[in-house]
């Protein structure tokens, strides 16, 4: 029977196409304007670490020190500590797991200076890797004792060994980085998070996450003169230079990062850095009451805007005209099909049911649908190509992709069912013996 | 024409009509409320800078050594860019308008207020004003004598002492703060407060815009008399005559550069470049806001015209006999325009419901004010054109529909 409406649907469709084209066209217009918002939303939307950054936490408190300069723009409180605050938090090991970190941009090249590159990296104190599921290629990463004996050690990642080295296996050897020289001990996978939510402050504008290329500890790296992007929140008798110092004795410039299974143990962790907050400010080491919380990654993204708003508004815009559309096609859908009772009436008095009627119009509106969705293609991918022209920061999430080709055909297929329901209901309520009377 | 036979006639055709009311509806709401939001865009996008949109360049620099003698090095440093040919003024600022960074300050009129009476873009830099091309409206400029060095500053504001030399005692602010903190008032000589430390108005400017965040009042800026240091945040900033403003970029930098070169410039742009990338969200937006504005207006456009003409081609025949019965061809003309003119009606009025709950979500969800009344009766004549419009083709087409069809057979 499905082949049979389907076969059907098609005759009809070559029968008038003017009211063909037109009813596609608008079905593919506005799938394809809600196809591309929804790309970009969902691409900016989700775990920025699947499976992982849900269980991470940063922690933010207010830890203006008297002498720090007086920057007033935050009400609310930043996440940057200082580095003995950063080192107390994960040295005390109340988490599952604890690191502290911050965004650098290093010359990484071999000893002999033939090879360099720029590249982003995180400077961390504890184990950094390990807490964001960074996968290994080879070698391992940096051990406790290591950290602490400030062993000139670094994890690169694998794109970064082959241009330096010519081989993804560089465990063992060493690159020049800032004054001194650093022992390769690990080579990672390529690794970036899905959006930027580690060290937000100094990655502004990037929605997507930063592919960070080299992990190193931090106090190796201070040692070696490889400081963060910039310097944080200072003193004011701090250097003045604070573009990729490693000047940082005086500045806030680390952020925590947490690892906590279980709101119990979110809500533990809460209680004590609140205290350990609070202590600090009762010693007059922070000047302003701490204020002091933990952010799950998402809740701090959304603190921070790293998502523009625009893109939900987007998405709103998109969908309101996409609804629009299908009222539109509704309303065509039935003047097609009362066109079209004396045909039914005929069928319906040979016997067809209603539900047989009713199942014939939705087969033919879901056809429409698909043969929209079809035209909806080029359209969306057309879309997605002027939004990645546009100077905006989510510009780069516009990527057509397959599931956006598979969810777009089934959105068209869905909305091409939707919008057949109330003709099809109508035009299968008609009495049979009225409509063969009315032809 | 009587209007009682329309209604009857859609009466026949509920799902249909209430269709094009709704879509009529849906397109005013939406159409109203995004041109609302592009109106906002727009106007955000016009504010008055207060300065010399089209002289200046800016040159952002991060020194990669500390510096001995920083102070000396900063004289020679805008000594070299005043001696470039066709720079008119030099100075190193601490913030620029527009330009995407912040530092800003709370203001208050009493030491001992709670909170601020409002917060204001601090601007610093020798020579600065007359940089950027200020209008001063009352008062004076920061005289020489006046400014103090950074790091003085900072390190006297920590010690608290009011009458300590190295605290700026003088200051200009725009006519918009001055407005804001005293309504009404003259504010030359009155003070505002740093921590405990008070600071005399002595001079008011036209405008000068802030540095980034716009929603804590673009206009509320203030000068300092405060002497900045070659460090990242801070910019040089040169005026120049608007046509030499490429030359002048060349040259400066590579005065800059050959007089350290262990010196990064971060970046070299002329305002206006920054002015355009302040807003190029806002723009991006309201361009794609049109986009869709135009869209909607299309598909409606659209949508009427097929429902028309399908109710034109299955009332063929019975507007044949109206013809032959007697009515003109501007009688049945006049019928399918009231129809449209009905039907729209009826969505603008819906129409109007739905734009004031969208707007009511858009306020509470991204702060936008109330949307002004005005827009209603834009957005209504706008749909009965292009309702009008879309319907006046097959209408056309009905009224060309020969008296003798109604003796034919179907």
């Amino acid at each position: 029977m499905f082949g049979y409406y389907l076969r059907l649907a098609l005759r009809r469709c070559r029968q008038n196409l003017p009211m063909l084209s037109l009813l596609v066209l608008t079905m593919a217009i506005g799938v394809a304007a809600c196809m591309a918002a929804l790309t970009i939303a969902t691409t900016l939307s989700g775990e920025p670490l699947p499976g992982i950054s849900a269980h991470l936490y940063v922690a933010s408190m207010d830890a203006h020190e008297p002498g720090d300069r007086d920057n007033e723009r935050q009400a609310v409180p930043d996440s940057y500590l200082r580095l003995s605050d950063a080192k107390a938090l994960v040295d005390t090991g109340r988490a599952r797991q604890q690191a502290a970190l911050a965004q650098s941009l290093q010359q990484v090249g071999n000893p002999d200076g033939r090879q360099s590159d720029q590249v982003m990296g995180l400077m961390a104190y504890g184990p950094l890797p390990d807490m964001l599921g960074v996968a290994l290629r080879h070698g391992r990463s940096w051990m406790p004792a290591e950290q602490s004996s400030r062993a000139p050690v670094v994890l690169i990642d694998a794109d970064l060994a082959q241009k330096l080295f010519g081989t993804d296996d560089a465990v063992g050897r060493n690159v020049a980085m800032g004054k001194h020289v650093y022992r390769v001990i690990g080579v990672i996978a390529p690794w970036s998070p899905r959006m930027q939510f580690l060290d937000v402050s100094r990655n502004l504008g990037s929605v997507l996450g930063q592919n960070e290329q080299f992990f190193v500890p931090v106090e190796a790296a201070l040692d070696g003169g490889v400081g963060p992007l910039t310097s944080g929140e200072c003193s004011k008798d701090a250097a003045v230079v604070s573009f990729q110092s490693a000047e940082v004795g005086q500045c806030r410039w680390l952020e925590v990062w947490l690892a906590l299974d279980g709101t119990a143990a979110v809500a533990d962790y809460q209680r004590f850095l609140f205290g350990y907050a609070q202590a600090q400010h009762d010693a007059g080491r922070f000047a302003h009451p701490p204020q002091a919380r933990l952010y799950d990654a998402s809740g701090w993204m959304t603190a921070n805007h790293v998502v523009p708003d625009d893109v939900r508004l987007n998405v709103m815009l998109a969908g309101a005209f996409l609804l629009l559309c299908m009222i539109n096609v509704a309303g065509l859908l039935a003047a097609r099909f009362l066109r079209r009772q004396a045909d039914v009436a005929i069928r319906r008095a040979l016997g067809a049911s209603r539900r047989q009627v009713f199942a014939q119009h939705l087969i033919e509106t879901g056809l429409i649908g698909l043969i929209g969705g079809l035209i909806a293609l080029p359209l969306t991918w057309c879309g997605l190509w002027i939004v990645r022209q546009q100077p905006v920061s989510y510009a780069v999430a516009a990527d057509f992709s397959g599931m956006v080709f598979a969810g777009l055909l089934l959105l068209s297929l869905a909305v091409g069912l939707v919008v057949g329901i109330l003709p099809a209901w109508r035009i299968c309520r008609l009495p049979p013996a009225l409509q063969i009377k009315q032809a | 024409m009587t209007v009682r036979p329309i209604v009857s006639a859609l009466r026949k055709h509920k799902i249909t009509a209430w269709l094009v009311i709704l879509e009529i509806a849906l397109t005013c709401a939406i159409v109203c409320n995004a041109v609302f939001l592009i109106s906002q865009r727009l106007q955000a996008m016009a504010m008055p800078s207060g300065i010399a949109e089209q002289e200046l360049l800016a040159i952002d620099v991060a020194n990669l050594r500390e510096e001995p003698d920083a102070k000396a090095r900063v004289q020679e440093d805008l000594a070299a860019l005043r001696a470039v040919p066709g720079v008119r003024q030099v100075s190193l600022a601490g913030l620029v308008p527009l330009a995407g960074s912040e530092f800003n300050t709370e203001v208050k009129l009493d030491p001992a207020q709670k909170t601020a009476s409002l917060n204001a873009a601090m601007y610093t830099g020798e020579n600065l004003l007359a940089t950027l091309g200020t209008r001063l409206v009352a008062g004076r400029e920061l005289q020489p004598e006046e400014f103090r060095y950074a790091d003085e500053v900072s390190k006297a504001f920590a010690g608290g002492d009011a009458q300590e030399q190295g605290v700026p005692h003088t200051l200009v602010i725009t006519q918009a703060m001055a407005e804001q903190l005293w309504p009404g008032q003259n504010p030359l000589g009155r003070q505002i407060y740093f921590r405990s430390v008070p600071i005399r108005v002595v001079g008011v400017v036209a405008h000068l815009a802030r540095g980034s965040n716009l929603a804590l009042g673009g206009d509320y800026s203030l000068v300092l008399p405060i002497r900045e240091l070659v460090k990242e945040g801070n910019s040089f900033l040169i005026r120049t005559a608007p046509q030499d403003r490429a030359r002048v970029m060349q040259a400066a930098l590579a005065a800059l550069k050959a007089r350290n070169p262990h010196r990064v410039i971060l970046a070299s742009r002329n305002w206006e470049q920054i002015r355009a990338e302040f807003f190029q969200n806002d723009r991006a937006m309201a361009g794609l806001l049109v986009g869709i504005c135009v869209a909607l207006l299309l598909v409606t456009a659209l949508g009427i015209f097929g429902l028309a003409s399908f109710w034109v081609a299955q009332r063929r025949r019975t507007i044949g006999v109206r013809r032959a019965l007697g009515a003109t061809r501007g009688d049945i003309l006049h019928y399918f325009q009231t129809e449209n003119f009905l039907l729209a009606s009826a969505g603008i009025v819906l129409g109007m419901v739905f734009a004031y709950g969208i707007n009511l979500f858009l306020m509470h969800r991204y702060e936008l004010p109330r949307l002004p009344l005005a827009y209603l009766p834009v957005g209504a004549a706008l749909l009965w054109g292009i309702g009008q419009l879309a319907v006046l083709a097959p209408a056309l087409r009905a009224a060309a529909v020969p008296p003798v069809v109604a003796t034919r057979s179907v």
